[in-house]
Order: structure tokens, then C-alpha cells, then sequence
């Protein structure tokens, strides 16, 4: 009839509605995507997404070789260096705040009383509070330690060491005995080191890109070319263990915190480049069970002990060039422990990375811990990551006056104590 | 006067050292062409100076303080030819980078900054200015064309 109109049309009113579950459709044709050869944008797009997954896809060792094969150009950056700012830079290039002082757990507890009471009454009283040694031990390590300063600057006679020389004839051996005097006294104490690798005179290596710029001149004018850095590190003597420390903080404690921006070319630090082979290495080759790090004892040259540098006016730097030191030391050692476990630029860390080191020139003593948050440091990585890695250090601490006489004379118990207490560090 | 080549004393050890009272040289404070960090300053400086004069000078004479020198010499080019088709040579020139202690920093001030030229009311660069514009804007096509051309249409 003219004039009404049904609401619903007459071939679909077949009764009842029956709830059926959605069909799933296979697509017909497969995905369109770009060409893998082509001379365009997108084609070179895909074939870096390609060689990332390849990259993700494979076992750990041919990761590595993946990760580091092509040579370029790249900046080698030097822990030890002479370059003025060199902690603001190298806090820049690896994406690292510094916080003065040391993480809660080596804090000492005498400290809000020693501003009260006596201090060396309150220090000669437990001396071994807080560690997980007893009184007895303390007294035996500190002996130790005033044997081993005696042996080399006392007992044995060298001769007068050659210009520039004098750290490689007296420190060296001095630290050496030290860690390993201390390792193995400590071992009854901390079971970390029964199964660990201590290392004499190790090389750490570390491969990472960050930042970019266009390449002025050249048949690769114009594009933008990712800046890389290696570094080669070889410390004193290192710790090794097969378990992991615990962290620190936790890693979104550090996503406000303040890293230095510099937007001029590295070549003005100076930094300067070089191309050869790209090496990741942690002290040990990849099969070694020691995987992750404990403790870096590193040196002081001559050319960088703060006699030196009184010489040439530049003692405001002494402090400057410990940290930039345990940065880019610390840096690359966790670095390549982090690697050596499959996390790399695209695949960041899931769990920090701790290691610690001390700085010594023989008499000063500096202590450092670094906490790696993040390996995800190239220019696609970067631009979304609020993660950024951390590094507690002190100022350098006085180990003994002098030595008169076949005795040591002011020997610091505090220095001590942080020494052990590193060393005492487990999960 | 001819220019005569000045030869300094080498130094040995116990030799009286050669102090400068009055110097003959004069530095150049130049803008970096490229960026330097903020404690970077960039001098041209005499081809005979060394790093150590270039600080002392800079120490004693403006109570500068000075950490760490780095100098290069620039070649000049020896490219370009004149209208005899010879060689012209433009001079060498030594630069040197001072880096600043005490964190200080620098930064090289701007010597000409744009001035807003406007010419004074009522005289006579004004008015031709605004006659100017006048017969520019009577150039101009109308607008409520949209950009076709005059000769287009009835």
C-alpha cells in the first residue's frame, strides 16, 4: 500500500537474529610492501628493518660479529685523557648523570653521629660495623694493607724509576697485591668469590653509536651519517664474577635527571677518528662463565698525578679526570657485559647492569658505581628513551700520610672500610 | 726598513731565558667559523708565536686565564691568478684556540646587529620611500583576479 513503508527491508527480516562469532578472513593476497631493491626511500627503510630483525633473530655470538662487522670511521675515546670538561662530554656521549657521593648501601652509619660525638673514638670502637666481617678480620686486612704498602715502598729496593715511569715501578705492583691479597682474605666472607675471575692488566673494549651529522664533503655529501665511538680500556686488574649485582635504584628513578646537551662536533674535546677493527670485549671471550663485572682497579699515570698537574696549574682538573675516567671505563665494561648477554641497540636492557671501580694514583683513593640503564643510545633509539644510565663517585680519600721508618703513618680505617665494603658487594 | 728575519736564541738548559718586555706581535680575536664549545676562544695570531707565548701573552698582558692552547697554521691559497694569469698567493695564518680556565665562557658579541632603518618624519627619504611603494603597489595586478592575466576576458 502506498503511503507506508516497512523499517526494515523485506530480504533481510528472516526471524530471529543468531549471534554468530565474527568470521575470520585470511587475507586473499599476501601484504604489500616495499621492494627490497629498489633505488627509493622506502626500499632502503625496509632493507634496515630486514637486517635489525635478522640481527634480533640470530644466536648471541654471530649477534656480536653482526653488530660489529663494517668498519667506519669512528672516535676513539680515551678513559684516560687530557681534554679539558672531559666528564661533561663523556657524560653527554654515553647518556650518564653523575651523582656525588655513593648509593645508600656503602653510606657509612657513623656519619650522623661523628658530627655529635668523638670520631676516633666512635671509629675505634667498630671499626667493622656494617660489614659483614667481624672485628678480628678488620684488624688482619688492615695489617694486610700496611704490610703491602711497606713491601713496596719500604722492603724491596728499586731502582730510581726512569722519567714518567714512576707509577708503572712503584703503584702497579702496590695495587695489584692489594686486590689480590684482599680477594682472597675476603673470600671466607663473601662466597661470590670462590667461583670469580680476577684479571691482571685486562682489555675492555666497547662499540656504540650516538648522534649523527651530515657529511660535509665527499660523493656522500649531504646524508646523514651516525657517529660512532669505540672505546679501548685496560685497566690495572679486574674482578669477574657468574652471578649479577644488585641494583642500585631503580631505573625510573632516573628518568628526570639531568645529562649535559652539547651540540658542537666532538672533534672539539678533542676526540679524534680512526678506523679499524670494532671490538666488544668484557676481559674474557663469550663463553667464559665470569660474565658480569664486580670491581675495575684502575691507575693514575704520571702524566695525570696531581703533582703533574700542580706543575702545569691545572688542579681543579684532578677531580675532572677521575670521573671522566670511571665514566668511560664503567661505561664501556657494562656496556659489553650487556652485549655479551644479547641486549644491543634495538633490543635495550631489561634488567640495569652494576658495576663498580676504584681510582688510584697509590696514596688517593676514588670510588665509583655505574649503573647501566640503557644501551639504546643511536639517533632512532634515543628519540623516545627516557632512560639514562647513572654514576655515583666521591672525591678522592687519603689512604696513609707517608711512610717513615719501615711504619705507615696516618692510615685512614674510613678508606679501608669503603675498599672492603666494595669488595664485600653481593646480591 | 726592510722586514729583516728575526732568529730567537734556542733555549738550553741554564741559559738566561728570553723575556719580552715590549712585543711586536698583536693577536686577532676572530669569529670561529665553526662552532666552537662555550669555553673556546679563536685567535689569529703571528706564524712566530708558540703555545707557551700565546698564554703568557694572554696571562700577563690581559689577565686572561688561560688553560690549554691549540694552534694550526692556515695555507692560504695560491690558486687564484691575476689578469697577467701569475699566481697570487694569499697569506698563511696561524690560529689558535684558547680554552678558558675557572670555567669561564665566551662568546663572540655581535658587531653588527640589524637596525631598524626608518627614515625621520618628514624629510625627504621618507617621502620618496612612500612614492616608491605607491608605484609598486599601482604595478600590482588586482587582486580580485586571483592571479589571471589582464588580457584574459570579454
Amino acid at each position: 500500500m502506498s503511503g507506508c513503508h516497512e523499517p526494515w527491508p523485506e530480504n533481510l527480516t528472516h526471524g530471529s537474529f543468531v549471534h554468530t562469532e565474527a568470521v575470520v578472513k585470511e587475507p586473499n593476497y599476501p601484504p604489500i610492501l616495499p621492494s627490497l631493491t629498489a633505488k627509493s626511500k622506502s626500499a632502503r627503510q625496509r632493507q634496515v628493518v630486514e637486517h635489525v630483525n635478522k640481527i634480533c633473530a640470530a644466536p648471541l655470538a654471530e649477534k656480536l660479529s653482526l653488530v660489529t662487522r663494517i668498519q667506519w670511521k669512528k672516535y676513539v675515546v680515551y678513559p684516560q685523557t687530557f681534554a679539558r670538561n672531559a666528564d661533561k662530554w663523556y657524560q653527554h656521549l654515553t647518556k650518564t648523570t653523575y651523582i656525588p657521593g655513593l648509593p645508600e648501601k656503602f653510606r657509612s652509619p657513623e656519619s650522623p653521629e661523628k658530627t655529635t660525638e668523638k670520631e676516633g673514638s666512635e671509629s675505634a670502637a667498630a671499626p667493622a660495623a656494617g660489614l659483614d666481617i667481624d672485628d678480628e678480620a678488620f684488624a688482619v686486612i688492615r695489617d694486610l694493607v700496611t704490610q703491602i704498602i711497606l713491601q713496596e715502598h719500604w722492603h724491596t729496593k728499586k731502582h730510581t724509576p726512569f722519567l714518567y715511569r714512576r707509577q708503572e715501578l712503584l703503584v702497579g705492583p702496590f695495587l695489584r697485591n692489594l686486590v689480590t691479597e684482599l680477594t682472597f682474605t675476603l673470600a671466607k666472607f663473601n662466597p661470590l668469590f670462590r667461583l670469580c675471575s680476577l684479571d691482571i692488566n685486562p682489555q675492555v673494549n666497547f662499540y656504540w653509536r650516538r648522534g649523527q651529522r651530515i657529511i660535509p664533503r665527499g660523493h656522500r655529501k649531504g646524508r646523514q651519517e651516525p657517529t660512532r665511538f669505540q672505546i679501548d680500556d685496560h685497566p690495572n686488574c679486574q674482578i669477574r664474577i657468574t652471578e649479577q649485582l644488585p641494583q642500585f635504584a631503580q631505573m625510573e628513578a632516573f628518568y628526570d635527571a639531568e645529562v649535559p646537551e652539547i651540540t658542537v662536533s666532538p672533534d672539539k674535546m678533542p676526540l679524534f677518528k680512526r678506523q679499524y677493527d670494532n671490538h666488544i670485549f668484557t676481559g674474557a671471550k663469550l663463553p667464559d662463565p665470569a660474565r658480569y663485572g664486580h670491581t675495575q682497579f684502575h691507575l693514575v699515570p704520571d702524566q695525570y698525578h696531581r703533582d703533574q698537574m700542580a706543575k702545569r696549574g691545572h688542579s681543579d682538573h684532578v677531580e675532572v679526570f677521575l670521573r671522566a675516567n670511571a665514566m668511560a671505563s664503567l661505561f664501556a665494561w657494562t656496556g659489553a657485559q650487556a652485549m655479551y648477554q644479547g641486549f644491543w641497540n634495538h633490543e635495550d636492557v631489561t634488567r640495569p647492569f652494576v658495576s663498580q671501580a676504584v681510582i688510584t694514583d697509590g696514596n688517593f683513593f676514588s670510588f665509583f658505581c655505574y649503573q647501566l640503564n640503557t644501551v639504546a643510545l643511536s639517533v632512532e633509539t634515543d628519540a623516545n628513551n627516557p632512560r639514562k644510565n647513572a654514576l655515583w663517585g666521591t672525591e678522592s680519600l687519603r689512604l696513609y700520610e707517608s711512610v717513615k721508618d719501615g711504619e705507615v703513618l696516618g692510615l685512614d680505617d674510613g678508606v679501608i672500610r669503603l675498599l672492603i665494603s666494595f669488595l664485600m658487594n653481593k646480591p | 726598513m726592510p722586514v729583516t728575519r728575526i732568529f730567537y736564541p734556542l733555549y738550553q738548559l741554564g741559559n738566561p731565558q728570553l723575556r719580552i718586555f715590549r712585543p711586536k706581535w698583536f693577536l686577532t680575536l676572530v669569529r670561529p667559523g665553526k662552532a666552537q664549545p662555550p669555553d673556546v676562544a679563536q685567535f689569529r695570531v703571528p706564524m712566530e708565536m708558540t703555545k707557551y707565548d700565546i698564554k703568557n701573552y694572554l696571562e700577563k698582558i690581559y689577565n686572561i686565564p688561560v688553560a690549554v692552547v691549540r694552534t694550526r697554521i692556515q695555507f692560504g691559497s695560491n690558486k687564484k691568478r691575476n689578469h697577467l694569469n701569475q699566481k697570487v698567493k694569499q697569506p698563511d695564518y696561524k690560529v689558535a684556540y684558547i680554552q678558558l680556565a675557572q670555567s669561564q665562557t665566551f662568546t663572540f658579541p655581535d658587531i653588527f646587529p640589524e637596525k631598524d632603518r626608518k627614515p625621520a618624519e618628514g624629510s625627504m627619504e621618507e617621502l620618496t620611500e612612500k612614492y616608491m611603494e605607491d608605484e609598486k603597489q599601482k604595478q600590482k595586478s588586482d587582486p580580485r583576479r586571483g592571479g589571471v592575466t589582464e588580457w584574459f576576458g570579454l
